[in-house]
């Protein structure tokens, strides 16, 4: 048995070796395990997929690339597509910054460029794009469409593009979308190994769901040689980023390891991966653990005067010889009195921000967004914001207050914008769209705030659950800094986590994803129309009957003669008077038959009757029995 | 240049039985009468529709329902590309569920119905009665995703299963519209003319299920209710550590049955309609024959739970033609070196603008 399974490895390790016989297209794993201030820790997947394709008709022999994501570049003049799923909200302040950016619930934007093509062309290719990607991942994004899409003008900058040529993007968020295994499965299924080997095989839905926040995403761009298209690279990247609360597994101490996170330790590496490696933060927060077992290699990286340490496990070491079954890498805090929580902080990130909604009522409200500058020297800020069509904004009660952090109160002194581009909504067709660039001087906050105004929707546009409420997508702050602190973003010629290795550059572009808002619109009762003709039809059966009866009966005043002159013996009439009418009609008989039933409830008519009865000419039995049934019933 | 047409179907007929008749006493590879049924039966291949119509967390039960089924289908052989699941709101990843990606059929939690693996075609807002009528009559708008079509043919044998809230003559959808029974009639019999279907097995647990199939007029279709006109269907039971209701007791049932039975299992449609007696269901479960051909008690469970596709038995000699070998190997001297390129990045902040 163990030569047949050391001859199967090297088989593969020669495999592995050949990259399947094809030198362009390569296949990377990365895992990156960052423990986080409060007993949190984030781990960071990354696969990336690069095919230098060459000319387009190359598309259509897929390897490693899915075949889905080669089809959408013969399909689309799409050059570069970002799609997120995310649950939960990433804590700036405690966290600091995360790999890569997600908004909650699912954003999706895409740059279209090619020969040729107009704003309606893109507009369907949009639509249809994020369609495909709804039965791909599983999710929702067919509701993606011109009434919750926008064009960016300068916040969302495309990564790379052929000078020639007009570009195109399109963006939207669903705020709602909630993301579960179901989106998991297809994700994973994009992978080459899908969830079989490697580090996908980590990613079971019960410890993914179980994290503080997870967000899964999908990047596709194409890179070509200037001014043709015959010469191409694409990259497929997809992350799962996940932060784990220590807290939620009930440990004695804060220790914790790849098989506490996941459920189980990892079954090798994935053998189409040219590199399979797992990264581990030392210093800051990573310092106080022991790794079991002891990482061979240490890289220090040093990007914009931040450094970094990582420990790194290369899979493709570890799993060289035959007897290694299942790796597992365990991480063993200090037994000392501070054992209970991880509380030191880090350093506190140069942008935060937040936003929040004003004001009271179902009709109008604000909304605000508070950008700090934390950093000693002022930064450019850009906000985007996209406010569905169901709320109405005020430009002019757009404004951008300051203060300095040691104040309390807003003032009334203003910043100037630098940026101001906006475009209104259209009620049921477009959102409105908002982008705005300000200096915003250091240590300071700002407080952008905008009137808006909430609409009152028509019945069947609310959705089933219309007391939910509904959502306002996050805002995107973008910011460039100066220095790295914090900032562990990849840099936009890279592809591989540790390209963000020793990366220096002048300057860093931060992007922040705000909270999203859930406005609750005027709600109408939607009980109401059925209490109403509820209610109308009662009313209207009570008043039927006198007034049909009333209408239709004729009425004839007869003189009785027999009526007593003596005032007494008039009270005494009027008493016995209903036992004596039943008694002359059964003499004498009905004239009106079935007015007089639907009349008999009403007073003012049964006390006519006698009056009638004398004088009415004949009548027969049954009908009279016929009243006086119904009279029983209606009583 | 690669030649693209050359991409060729290769139709392999199965040789099992030859097998089988090299070691004849061996009948649990593919039981004799199993082959009698499975040449009887006139599909080609299988799919199912599995509808949660109901939204909210109290409606816990209806989603274990269908994931119950859905569970077993997949278990027994269609793979998800088949299966179009319907499901109105998120139990798994609900804030309230306490085992966040899972979701039981039972307090014990015995099977996670949800699995490691689901695929839900359609969720949330996305199931309305005009999405399920698209679906089952194949009028999808322009654009819609493969795996949210019912791409199935007159040789398909569909499954379609429905829970919810419902009352005669309807079954609500996410608490806000309904589909009458005139309707599904309706789809079902425009799915007929289309051929969108050899037969079809309409399964559904509801209150007053009955009324739902009343209006069938389609040939094919046999019909399965959890409770008759008049009377309500029941849950199960009542999982104390989240509140509500697991599942409904037909399909409780109908799932401790499926459990059972395995891809080659001889057991049949017929036993499959008896699984709930009034006993233990308390409503009466309704089944309605007359528009199906075949004998109930005859016809394999994997015929609409499976998919087991029809074997031709065949002793003679087969020509396979395969593909051009060359296609497949992958030759380096072909293979034209790509010439590297110098990739400049945009700047991806528009400094300029605070300049």
């Amino acid at each position: 048995m163990y030569p047949v399974a050391f001859v199967l490895l090297l088989l593969v390790a020669f495999n592995a070796g050949a990259n399947l016989g094809r030198d362009d297209e390569r296949f990377h794993e990365e895992l990156v395990v960052r423990p986080l201030s409060g007993d949190h820790v984030n781990t960071y997947f990354q696969f990336t997929t690069r095919w230098h394709y060459g000319e387009k008709d190359n598309l259509y022999h897929t390897q490693l690339t899915p075949r889905v994501i080669a089809e959408l570049l013969q399909q689309f003049a799409v050059k570069e597509l970002h799609i997120g799923l995310t649950q939960g909200l990433w804590r700036y302040e405690t966290w600091g910054y995360p790999i890569v950016e997600a908004t909650s619930g699912a954003e999706m934007w895409a740059w279209f460029s090619g020969a040729n093509l107009t704003n309606r062309d893109v507009d369907s290719q949009w639509k249809a794009l994020a369609n495909v990607f709804s039965g791909v991942l599983c999710a929702s994004l067919n509701f993606v469409d011109n009434t919750n899409s926008i064009a960016p003008r300068h916040l969302i900058r495309p990564q790379f593009m052929p000078a020639n040529g007009q570009r195109f993007v399109r963006y939207a968020t669903l705020p709602r979308e909630i993301v579960c295994t179901e989106n998991l499965t297809p994700w994973k299924k994009l992978l080459p190994c899908g969830s079989a080997s490697g580090f996908a095989s980590l990613l079971n839905s019960g410890h993914v769901h179980n994290t503080k926040y997870h967000s899964l995403g999908l990047k596709v761009r194409v890179l070509c040689e200037d001014h043709d298209e015959d010469n191409c690279i694409v990259e497929l990247t997809q992350t799962a980023n996940l932060v784990y609360d220590l807290r939620l597994f009930e440990l004695s101490n804060n220790d914790f390891s790849l098989r506490r996170l996941f459920g189980m330790g990892l079954n090798g590496y994935c053998e189409l991966a040219e590199s399979s490696k797992i990264y581990v933060q030392r210093n800051e927060l990573g310092e106080r653990y022991q790794l079991v077992p002891e990482p061979v290699h240490e890289v220090k990286t040093t990007r914009g005067g931040h450094s970094v340490v990582y420990s790194v496990y290369d899979m493709h070491e570890q799993f060289k010889e035959a007897g290694e079954r299942l790796f597992n890498v365990a991480w063993l805090a200090p037994k000392s009195a501070n054992r209970r929580r991880n509380l030191a902080k880090p350093s506190l990130p140069p942008v935060t921000v937040h936003r929040y909604l004003l004001g009271h009522g179902q009709e109008r409200g604000r909304i605000v967004t508070v950008v700090t500058n934390s950093h000693y020297d002022a930064l450019p800020i850009m906000l985007q914001e996209v406010i569905p069509w169901y709320v109405h904004a005020y430009l002019h009660t757009l404004s951008i207050r300051r203060k300095p952090q040691r104040v309390n109160e807003y003032g009334r002194q203003r910043l100037p914008f630098k940026l101001l581009h906006y475009t209104p909504g259209k009620q049921r067709e477009l959102p409105s769209h908002l982008e705005i660039g300000f200096m915003l001087p250091g240590q300071t906050s700002a407080l952008i705030s905008i009137d808006v105004d909430y609409l009152l929707l028509k019945w069947l546009e609310y959705p089933p659950d219309a007391n939910h409420g509904h959502y306002i997508g996050s805002a995107i702050v973008s910011s460039q800094l100066p220095m790295g602190r914090n900032y562990s973003a990849l840099p936009p010629e890279g592809h591989l986590f540790e390209h963000s290795f020793n990366a220096t550059r002048p300057s860093y572009v931060l992007s922040l994803h705000t909270e999203a808002l859930i406005v609750s619109l005027p709600t109408p009762d939607f009980s109401m129309p059925y209490n109403v003709i509820c209610l109308a039809c009662t009313v209207v059966a009570l008043a039927f009957g006198p007034i049909h009866s009333v209408a239709t009966k004729m009425i004839i005043v007869g003189r009785q003669t027999s009526a007593p002159k003596n005032f007494v013996k008039k009270i005494f009439n009027q008493i016995f008077r209903r036992g004596k009418a039943a008694d002359e009609a059964a003499a004498e008989g009905e004239g009106s038959p079935a007015a007089g039933a639907a009349a008999s409830d009403a007073t003012g008519v049964a006390s006519a009757r006698p009056a009638i009865s004398p004088g009415s000419p004949s009548g027969d039995q049954p009908l009279l029995e016929d009243l006086d049934e119904e009279e029983e019933e209606q009583d | 240049m690669f030649n693209i047409m050359l991409v060729k179907f290769v139709v392999i007929y199965a040789l099992i039985l030859a097998s089988c008749r090299v070691e004849a006493d061996d009948t649990s590879v593919l039981p004799e009468g199993f082959v009698d049924a499975a040449q009887r039966s006139t599909h080609t291949n299988n799919w199912a529709v599995l509808v949660d119509a109901s939204r909210f967390w109290f409606n816990y039960r209806h989603v274990a329902n269908v994931l119950s089924i859905y569970r077993s289908v997949k278990r027994l052989g269609i793979p998800d590309s088949q299966i179009i699941l319907m499901i109105a709101d998120d139990m798994a990843c609900n804030a309230r569920n306490p085992r966040p990606g899972q979701v039981y059929n039972n307090a014990n939690q015995h099977i996670n119905v949800y699995g490691d693996d689901v695929e839900v075609d359609y969720r949330g807002y996305e199931v309305t009665v005009e999405n399920f009528v698209r679906l089952l009559t194949g009028r999808t708008q322009n654009g819609t995703a493969r795996s949210k079509k019912l791409l199935s043919d007159a040789g398909s044998n569909v499954l379609i299963y429905l829970t919810g809230h419902g009352g005669d003559g309807f079954l609500k959808f996410q608490d806000s519209e309904e589909i009458t029974s005139q309707e599904l009639a309706d789809g079902i019999q425009q799915m007929w003319e289309k051929k969108r279907y050899n037969e079809l097995f309409f399964m559904v647990d509801t209150c007053q299920a009955a009324s739902l199939y009343e209006k069938f007029t389609s040939p094919n279709v046999l019909a399965v209710a959890s409770s008759l006109v008049g009377e309500d269907s029941l849950s199960h039971h009542v999982d104390p550590s989240i509140g509500v209701y697991m599942i409904d007791r037909y399909t409780y049932y109908a799932l401790e049955f499926l459990e059972k039975v395995q891809p080659f299992s001889k057991r049949t449609i017929g036993e499959f309609l008896q699984v709930c007696p009034k006993r233990v269901c308390i409503s009466t479960v309704g089944v309605r024959k007359d528009l199906y051909r075949r004998d109930p008690h005859k016809v394999p469970i994997t015929d609409f739970f499976g998919a087991i596709r029809p074997t031709r038995v065949s002793t003679d000699r087969i020509n396979v033609t395969l593909a051009n070998e060359d296609d497949f190997i992958f030759d380096k001297d072909k293979m034209v070196t790509k010439k590297p390129f110098k990739i400049v990045m945009e700047s991806q902040f528009p400094s300029e603008l605070f300049k």
